[in-house]
């Protein structure tokens, strides 16, 4: 476990302010939504899926007016993603058992993954699910703090401050994705994934995301495996 | 049950059963295996289509945020990350600062 400390200062980095902004957010919309400060941390922790989550919250505004089946189908598709990010993480993780794999189960999230996605290669295979376990439970912490902080000082946070906060998530990611585009397959994902964003202008938002990422995803899966035979 | 409740304990529940089988999925193959480059390419477009929509047709408090601004803060804070290399909290900063300037301007 001696790469769980280096996991854990690289959470507290550029991740951990992108976490912490998008979770006080987070928090406010709760409140102004009338659900509790414990419903606020028990979601970041039990979801840990920021979109699914305010998929949520906007049923919760709405008064369940679709139904609590509608709401949890909704939030479940936009949060899909975590079923390829495990596919993709577990053998960087770890080549063994899937047994060693299960402590990390929780925290397969955007953050850690695309962290992960990005540092573990530099790291030992013995020590790289103690890296992810510190890097996951200390955003895991920083998620439901902010959230709670979030709940307790929205009336102090305008729109202006709030729109700030939401903005510095999809930077993030952006920064992350960025730092991969000098390598083929990442590349040709993003760009495709980018373009196939532009789904959104038909499908109904619940959709829309996990629409894109399986066309975009498939596309430059299958572009690269074209190059590999050329 | 209250009707939040219900909700947040499914949804928490599906999306941890999402990931126990994707590891259990993995855990079968080789690191090589095709679906793995398969889902990892889903996993990134996904992302990228994320930071898309957030950019470009976001919802909510964002949406306040004139699309010119936006790009700004996207913009900058790519250049930064590309200029200094794996300093993510200071291109993270510098993006959201031209985002905040460029508003402000408007």
């Amino acid at each position: 476990m001696k790469a769980f400390l280096p996991g854990l200062r690289e959470a507290l980095g550029a991740a951990g302010v992108a976490m912490a902004a998008t979770f006080l957010a987070f928090g406010a919309a709760v409140r102004e939504a009338g659900l509790s400060p414990a419903w606020a941390v028990l979601a970041c922790w039990g979801i840990y899926g920021m979109p699914g989550q305010l998929i949520l919250v906007q049923a919760a505004t709405l008064g369940w007016a679709g139904g609590v089946g509608t709401a949890v189908m909704g939030a479940v598709a936009v949060n899909a993603r975590f079923l390829p990010m495990a596919v993709s993480i577990a053998p960087v993780l770890s080549s063994g058992s899937r047994l060693r794999l299960l402590p990390a189960v929780p925290f397969i999230a955007i953050t850690p993954w695309a962290a992960a996605m990005r540092a573990l290669p530099a790291i030992e295979r013995p020590g790289r699910v103690g890296w992810f376990l510190g890097f996951g439970l200390t955003s895991w912490v920083v998620a439901g703090f902010a959230a709670l902080s979030g709940y307790y000082v929205a009336g102090a946070l305008g729109p202006e401050a709030r729109a700030a906060l939401i903005f510095v998530n999809p930077l993030y990611y952006a920064l992350l994705l960025a730092g991969d585009l000098d390598k083929p397959a990442p590349r040709r994902a993003v760009l495709c994934g980018a373009a196939a964003a532009s789904l959104a202008a038909v499908l109904p938002a619940s959709m829309a995301l996990l629409a894109a990422g399986l066309v975009g995803g498939t596309a430059a899966f299958l572009l690269g495996r074209r190059r590999g035979r050329g | 049950m209250a009707e939040a409740d219900l909700a947040l304990l499914l949804t928490a529940a599906a999306c941890l059963g999402l990931r126990l089988a994707g590891v259990w999925l993995a855990g079968g193959l080789a690191a090589d295996h095709p679906l793995i480059a398969w889902a990892t390419a889903v996993a990134q477009a996904t992302l990228a289509a994320f930071v898309a929509l957030a950019i470009v047709a976001p919802a909510g408090a964002m949406a306040e945020v004139p699309l010119v601004a936006r790009l700004a803060g996207l913009a900058v804070g790519v250049a930064a990350c590309l200029a200094m290399r794996q300093r993510l909290l200071l291109a993270l900063m510098t993006g959201l600062l031209a985002m905040l300037v460029v508003r402000a301007v408007l």
